[in-house]
């Protein structure tokens, strides 16, 4: 007779570290990325790659453990990208060039800085 | 083990915190500060969950879930308030 309480109950702790694990890797990178990357548009990559995974991988961790976690994971599924479009949005209208790399392999923008009427259609890269 | 682990990670989510506000004080320009306060609001959220998961007290989830709304709200209320303010500046009509 198998115990498969035991045998889920052992899943479960084994699956919290997991995800407890990850959760230290990605909150370390998060943080070394957002002290290196050159760009405010970089950086909100690493804010994101905090909130989403780490913070993400913590939640599901607790949710392994504790069921009422479900609530907070939904709503912060919502507000952390929203949040980040929001701040990507500001930066743009506010005017700041995006980091084209040492080789300068992305698109370029032309001589003189941008300005909000400088592009008024931003659809295709 | 369990215990183990949650200490472990909410103390690095707390390591990585104190640096994302020594990175926001330090940091130059509006976006790069919004930047830093949401990725300090997810870790808090994250420290808060994890405490109340490791006490089995579920009064913590109810504040990490309006911790959660607040930092959202806040981060808008920021940008909004910064946008209207470079608008005004300008003194031109937005395409927005």
């Amino acid at each position: 007779m198998i115990e498969w309480g035991s045998i889920i109950a052992t899943a479960r702790e084994w699956a919290a570290t997991i995800l407890c694990v990850l959760a230290s890797v990605f909150a370390i990178g998060g943080t070394i990325g957002m002290f290196r990357f050159p760009d405010a548009f970089t950086r909100l990559h690493a804010s994101s790659l905090i909130g989403t995974s780490a913070v993400f991988s913590g939640l599901l961790a607790a949710l392994a453990i504790a069921t009422r976690i479900i609530v907070i994971m939904l709503f912060f599924l919502v507000s952390n990208p929203a949040a980040t479009h929001i701040i990507a949005r500001y930066a743009w209208k506010s005017g700041i060039d995006p980091w084209t790399g040492p080789l300068r392999t992305s698109r370029r923008r032309g001589p003189k800085r941008n300005t909000p009427e400088d592009r008024p259609d931003q659809g295709s890269p | 083990m369990n215990t183990i682990a949650f200490t472990v990670t909410a103390l690095v989510f707390t390591g990585c915190a104190a640096a994302l506000l020594v990175r926001l004080v330090i940091s130059p320009g509006g976006a790069d500060k919004l930047t830093m306060l949401a990725a300090v609001s997810a870790l808090v959220l994250g420290i808060l969950a994890m405490f109340g998961t490791l006490s089995g007290r579920p009064a913590f989830l109810d504040v990490a879930l309006l911790y959660d709304i607040f930092g959202f709200l806040g981060i808008l209320a920021i940008a909004t308030f910064t946008r209207d303010l470079q608008k005004s500046d300008s003194e031109e009509p937005g395409d927005d």
